[in-house]
């Protein structure tokens, strides 16, 4: 920047102010690897946060700052609200980006910041604390015409439970108004079963959420899996950009994700998400978030919740539209509108998410922190890796065990899934005692069932229970 | 703090009453949970894990610690909140007062006020030592060693992070 003589070149377009002074990234690992790698492609400085545990991370290193906020335990580091905001005002942060789990979807945290002058990279609070709510946000979408499962809309005693069973027939699940995360619930099979599943979860829901009250809904057996990314800004333009599918779950952490929806019709994905995108126009929803649907096996699909933050698995949806969300996500936060419209969103292809965790699938998926010796991901033609781990990195036991997710890409599913199992035989991870969970995704992307895309959510379990 | 701490799991989370009439299986899955959350509190593998079920009760206990001070910043137990400055050991066999959180080191009660401590001076566990600013409130920076400091390692309003180096001690 020399004072006077400054050169007009004419070839020289104005640079862009940039969005923000700078980004802190409240999370770890490779979400915030990620976070990190879309600010510095829009020149903007990357603030790292970490724990003790994780000084010598990735993206501590990558980051132009990092700031230590606290000890290993995440409710003294990542979920430290006074540290997040101590370390952001030290280093003149203008944004934070809260990643994935953590405090992304704790309005309090979104109050906070913006109390402090610091944009919060998400939805508005008063939006995600509307969300956050299952059952308020049911009722509020049901109202909007959203399809929800038949069930109470709120909570309930055990006669009116019973005769509402009744109605919307059986099977029906029984669960806590204040649960999560799929404990506490019980499924009916049949009338004589009612009162003994609704006693259950009654005496489960006060044991472990301090709250008695339950809620009856159809229980379906093995639906499929289908979420919607929405992406909407402040003025009141919303897009989808496309359906994923998360049926392989093993008790609702997802392991395989893919995009377009397979073996379902196109009209019927276009409908799911023609219903996200009025959900989010309807609840004012603002950033990117995604819309979570179940399709029973006779093809309706009714809403599930809203994730109010960018997801594990949204590479899928950014390798086939070639729209990188966490960019839109900062340009949303900074006021701009949607760089596209619902007709510049073109998907292309078939994108697989396969998650690599450091885990035992033969002791029940136990996490197996430990040294890394070796660890070489794979490469070639459309193989994308996000990860955070490098040989010599320490997996700690005291987070979560995801160590990357590889994601191809291929003009079709079967080339797809052939990418995959190639990309798959090609990772290499290694060190004392650390197990992953590639063995076991090999052997779902060969059942017969994931191929032919015939599969619920119920797969996993049923490959577990009826083992070697 | 010598045989090892024991932490009971009641301390703020769900108290899993044993009532009857609330199914095992949900009863046990509370309980891994809890086990699961305490071992991701705590910073070291513990020496043994006890669980008994009726009334519940979780029991860990973690080897008591081999290094001279009485605690690391790789705290043992599940961890007292501010105030209270970590203890660190040096290699060069003195031990550290380290920043609790991030924030502003601040050595006096206010401008002009004289500072807390000096280097030469003894403390004992429990005395204001500090201040750190987080979030406009004004937490105290407490000794929780006895010793006697030998430097003071940053200087007066200068922003710290967690686990950072404030105070060297010698044995008193």
């Amino acid at each position: 920047m020399s004072g006077s003589s400054r050169s007009r070149r004419p070839d020289r377009r104005p640079r862009e102010a940039p969005l923000f002074g700078g980004v802190l990234i409240a999370n770890r690992g490779e979400i915030a690897l990620r976070v990190a790698r879309t600010c510095r492609e829009l020149g903007l400085r990357v603030i790292a946060v970490h724990s003790t545990e994780d000084r010598h991370s990735a993206v501590a290193r990558y980051a132009d700052e990092a700031v230590q906020v606290g000890p290993a335990p995440a409710r003294r580091s990542y979920l430290n609200i006074p540290a997040l905001i101590e370390a952001a005002s030290r280093t003149g942060a203008e944004a934070i980006h809260p990643g994935y789990g953590f405090l992304s979807e704790d309005p309090d945290f979104a109050e906070i910041c913006e109390a402090s002058g610091l944009t919060f990279i998400g939805p508005p609070a008063a939006v995600t604390r509307l969300l956050g709510d299952k059952i308020a946000a049911r009722a509020v979408l049901a109202d909007e015409g959203m399809p929800v499962l038949p069930g109470s809309r709120e909570p309930v005693p055990a006669e009116e439970a019973a005769r509402i069973a009744g109605t919307i027939g059986y099977p029906v699940i029984v669960k806590a108004a204040a649960g999560g995360g799929g404990r506490g619930m019980h499924v009916a099979a049949d009338p004589a079963g009612f009162a003994d599943a609704y006693r259950k979860a009654q005496a489960a829901a006060l044991t472990l959420f301090g709250d008695g009250r339950v809620y009856v809904e159809r229980y379906l057996e093995s639906p499929r899996h289908v979420e919607v990314q929405v992406l909407a800004d402040a003025h009141g333009n919303v897009v989808s950009l496309g359906e994923r599918d998360c049926t392989v779950q093993r008790r609702h952490q997802k392991l395989v994700e893919e995009t377009p929806v397979p073996a379902l019709p196109p009209e019927l994905t276009r409908r799911i998400a023609e219903a996200a995108v009025l959900g989010a126009r309807s609840v004012g929803y603002v950033g990117a978030g995604t819309f979570e649907f179940l399709v029973d096996t006779d093809r309706s699909f009714y809403f599930l919740e809203v994730n109010c933050r960018v997801q594990v698995e949204h590479p899928v949806t950014e390798m086939v539209t070639g729209i990188d969300i966490v960019r839109e996500q900062l340009h949303i936060a900074a006021g701009r509108r949607l760089s596209m419209r619902q007709s510049d969103v073109m998907p292309r292809g078939v994108a697989i998410e396969c998650r690599i965790n450091a885990e035992d699938p033969e002791r029940g998926f136990a996490p197996t922190p430990g040294p890394l010796t070796g660890f070489a991901a794979p490469g070639g033609p459309f193989v994308r890796v996000d990860t955070h781990c490098f040989p010599g990195y320490r997996i700690p036991a005291a987070y979560d065990s995801l160590l990357a997710k590889l994601v191809v890409w291929a003009p079709d599913r079967p080339q797809a899934l052939a990418r995959m199992r190639r990309a798959l035989a090609e990772f290499r991870v290694e060190g004392p005692g650390v197990r992953t969970t590639l063995p076991f995704l090999e052997e779902v992307l060969d059942h017969p069932l994931f191929l032919s895309a015939e599969h619920g959510t119920g797969l996993v379990g049923d490959m577990l229970s009826s083992g070697p | 703090m010598t045989g090892g701490d024991t932490t009971p799991v009641s301390e703020d989370r769900p108290v899993f009453a044993g009532e009857s009439g609330v199914p095992v299986a949900d009863v046990l899955e509370a309980v891994r949970r809890a086990v699961a959350d305490l071992l991701t509190v705590s910073a070291r593998p513990p020496d043994s894990l006890r669980v008994r079920v009726g009334d519940i009760a979780v029991e860990i206990e973690w080897p008591a610690t081999t290094t001279a001070t009485a605690t690391s910043t790789a705290t043992a137990t599940v961890p007292a909140p501010t105030p209270g400055g970590d203890i660190e050991a040096g290699d060069d066999g003195r031990s550290y007062l380290c920043a609790p959180g991030v924030g502003v080191f601040y050595r006096a009660s206010e401008p002009g006020a004289a500072a807390f401590v000096a280097e030469g001076d003894v403390v004992v566990p429990g005395q204001q030592v500090a201040i750190l600013e987080v979030m406009k409130l004004m937490v105290p920076i407490e000794a929780d060693q006895h010793g006697r400091i030998t430097e003071v390692l940053r200087e007066n309003g200068t922003a710290v992070e967690y686990g950072e180096r404030l105070f060297a001690l010698a044995p008193a």
